[in-house]
């Protein structure tokens, strides 16, 4: 074992002492803790806005002076998804998915305000968060670092000095994978820095943080081992360099983006213009509510009528109007919720796709268990939306019930030529008080926790494979005479 | 009972399908000097590589003070010290680094008054101590590397070439501290094309061909030790 930490120093002593290595190191070091900070800044920023805009849109709502209630269903609130307890970390989707969305009658919309669709191109290219430091640019670093570790030693003659002092191959291997993690680990350590704070911040993610840095650490460890190996299979380290390069070109950039590709072939989801002439589509088929004459609400009327034993909808003991509403908002709704549930599927079937694809890349398994951990996945993301409907209904809802209870059938019939009689239907601003605030609760961190064991199962197996790959180099430098 | 420090019967090595060693015999005591000569490609580095372990052999027997690479490689090799042609020493440490590194990795850390004392014995410049091993020429490396050497306490010393791109008053220097060594009880096997230094320095000359010893003097006493002229037309039959 002290060969092997007698062989790490070494290699940490050269890296010292190699400009090119030391600029290499820093460079991705102070990335890494602008990354840290400027991304906690950026999303402390976004949680405290967000935060602050729905309390701000609440009170709006409920500071709102008497008015009818069908007027408070399209004057409609806003949902914010509050920023994800790691999102400083990994923001994950919340820059492609926006993060508002308004709620109002009759209308399911899309959530807005993402950040890829507010700021430059280069948002697309990729934040400079940690994460995306410590996927993407921390393993180019270490090839950097590493490529060289064992083929250089080969090129010079020191690997046969070595052995003949008695250093066993896997010592020699293992002292140069020590090296190059303790490297990584000083380039992660601003990360993990963040990672910190933000258990500090909120104890109850401490366990969360500690699964994300296994996670990214596991990551690392496998790069630093397939470095050391290519390394040391590779016939010079300038055929290492190049090998090295092209994995990290397929792991990082080809794969991730060709699966993304794949899983949208595979599983295509409707554009979302085609989703709205599709739901345009649905809703003339199911009825217009104010069409005396449409069938289906003709029959709807004719029912209720029959329920209570009278001829016309002024007998009604409630307002018909309000009722109507609320006839057509249950239609309207059960049709968003079933292209919203279809849309979702068809998303988290992509989702399950590159998960499945994180045997072939270690980089969308790391990618995958930051955002769960993060809260900032897709699922997490179609939680939210599923929330908000949930909340649009209710509240379209209380407001359709008050428009029947609260406000008489005559009143909302003349409101339109009679001024007294539209004064009448104005109802208590009280009334819109007891609209509940609109909340979204990110899973929990043991939900969480759960969720990120598949890709940590997959990034174990990824150890295993590069250990041996490992132990298939030791054995031919073995028997190759170092 | 005792060992020779290097035992070799009918040592057989292949590489690539081809015998490059066949049927090789030699015995090394210690305090014995022994230079094995021979063309390009007549088995000479393969016969060493095959002492340290680097190369199984598939025939014969090799021992080094009686234990077998083949099954003790790790002891083995604490038993050699071994200079290859292009000594290769870290650039990036200073002389001193580089031998501490190497004695660490060898599990036999010494002194800085050891070091400096090995250092002096080999007439290594007390100003390169400290000086990276990337500014050195050959002949300080080859210093260096016998300081090493020394301070490892190896019974046996294994030279590729040691002597290749070295001018003659380095080399008269370098078979100097090769006696030197051989008077501490070290045995040395010396792989070498340099006939002339192997005469003044070696106290037997093997010369290997077909991948065997195919001739073999012993050092005379006097002077001349060895007859040069068989030397020469020895040499000059097998290359």
């Amino acid at each position: 074992m002290s060969q092997v930490f007698t062989i790490a120093g070494a290699e940490l002593r050269l890296m010292l002492r190699s400009r090119l290595a030391i600029v290499g190191v820093a460079t991705l070091l102070l990335l890494s803790a602008i990354a840290a900070v400027t991304s906690a800044t950026q999303m402390a920023a976004a949680a405290k806005m967000r935060a602050e805009a729905q309390i701000a849109t609440d009170q709006q709502f409920k500071s709102q002076p008497d008015r009818h209630p069908h007027r408070m269903v399209h004057y409609g609130t806003y949902a914010l998804r509050p920023v994800g307890p790691l999102a400083a970390f990994d923001p994950g989707v919340d820059a492609f998915t926006g993060t508002v969305v308004f709620l109002e009658g009759h209308r399911q919309n899309s959530a807005t305000f993402g950040a890829a669709r507010e700021s430059s191109d280069l948002v697309r290219f990729g934040q400079l968060t940690p994460a995306f430091v410590l996927q993407t640019l921390a393993p180019l670093l270490l090839v950097f670092l590493g490529f060289a570790s064992v083929a250089r030693e080969r090129e010079r003659g020191s690997l046969r000095a070595l052995a003949a002092h008695g250093a066993t191959a896997w010592a020699i291997l293992s002292g140069k994978a020590l090296a190059l993690c303790a490297a990584a680990a000083l380039a992660m350590a601003p990360a993990f820095a963040a990672l910190g704070w933000a258990a500090i911040q909120q104890p109850a993610e401490a366990g969360i943080a500690l699964l994300t840095a296994l996670s990214y650490s596991g990551y690392l460890l496998i790069w630093v081992l397939v470095i050391t190996a290519v390394s040391a299979l590779a016939a010079s380290a300038q055929g290492a360099l190049v090998t090295l390069i092209a994995i990290w070109a397929v792991v990082v950039v080809l794969v991730p983006r060709a699966a993304a590709a794949w899983a949208g072939v595979a599983e295509p989801l409707p554009s979302r213009v085609d989703t709205e002439f599709a739901i345009a589509a649905d809703l003339r088929r199911i009825g217009d509510s104010h069409n005396p004459n449409d069938p289906h609400f003709a029959e709807f009327k004719a029912k209720l009528l029959q329920k209570y034993g009278v001829g016309k909808v002024e007998d009604l003991p409630f307002n018909y109007r309000g009722v109507l509403a609320q006839e057509g908002e249950r239609l309207t709704s059960q049709l968003f919720k079933d292209y919203a549930a279809r849309a979702g599927a068809i998303q988290l079937a992509q989702s399950d796709r590159l998960t499945a694809l994180g045997l072939i890349s270690p980089a969308l398994a790391v990618r995958r268990a930051s955002m769960v951990g993060a809260a900032t996945d897709l699922r997490t993301h179609l939680a939210f939306l599923e929330t908000a409907e949930a909340y649009r209904y209710n509240m379209v809802q209380k407001l359709n019930a008050l428009q029947a209870t609260a406000v008489s059938g005559a009143d909302d019939s003349a409101r339109s030529k009679d001024p007294i009689a539209e004064r009448r239907t104005r109802i208590s601003a009280d009334f819109w008080k007891e609209v509940p605030d609109f909340r979204f609760d990110a899973p929990t961190a043991s939900r969480r926790a759960a969720g990120m064991i598949p890709s940590l199962a997959v990034l174990a197996l990824w150890i295993a494979l590069a250990l041996a790959l490992m132990m298939i180099a030791s054995r031919r430098l073995e028997r190759n005479g170092a | 009972m005792t060992h020779p420090v290097l035992s070799i019967d009918q040592l057989v090595v292949e590489r690539g399908g081809r015998r490059i060693v066949d049927g090789l015999s030699l015995t090394l005591e210690a305090g014995e000097i022994y230079a094995l000569l021979g063309g390009n490609g007549a088995g000479k580095s393969t016969t060493l590589f095959a002492i340290l372990g680097f190369l199984e052999r598939s025939g014969g027997t090799l021992t080094v003070g009686g234990q077998d690479p083949a099954g003790q490689l790790d002891a083995v090799r604490a038993q050699i010290a071994y200079l290859p042609e292009n000594v290769a020493l870290y650039d990036h440490l200073t002389a001193r680094e580089n031998v501490d590194y190497l004695l660490k990795v060898a599990d036999c850390p010494r002194s800085r008054a050891d070091v400096e004392a090995a250092f002096g014995s080999v007439g290594l410049a007390a100003n390169a101590w400290d000086m990276r091993a990337g500014r050195f020429s050959k002949g300080m490396r080859q210093k260096t590397a016998i300081a090493l050497a020394m301070l490892r306490d190896t019974p046996l010393l294994l030279l590729d070439e040691p002597t290749s791109g070295l001018d003659p008053a380095a080399a008269a220097d370098f078979h100097k501290l090769l006696e030197t060594l051989a008077a501490r009880g070290v045995a040395v096997l010396m792989v070498t094309h340099d006939l002339l230094g192997a005469a003044d320095t070696a106290d037997r000359i093997g010369l290997i061909a077909g991948g065997r010893i195919a001739s073999e003097w012993f050092a005379q006493p006097g002077e001349p030790r060895f007859d040069l002229n068989a030397l020469h037309s020895g040499f000059a039959r097998v290359r």
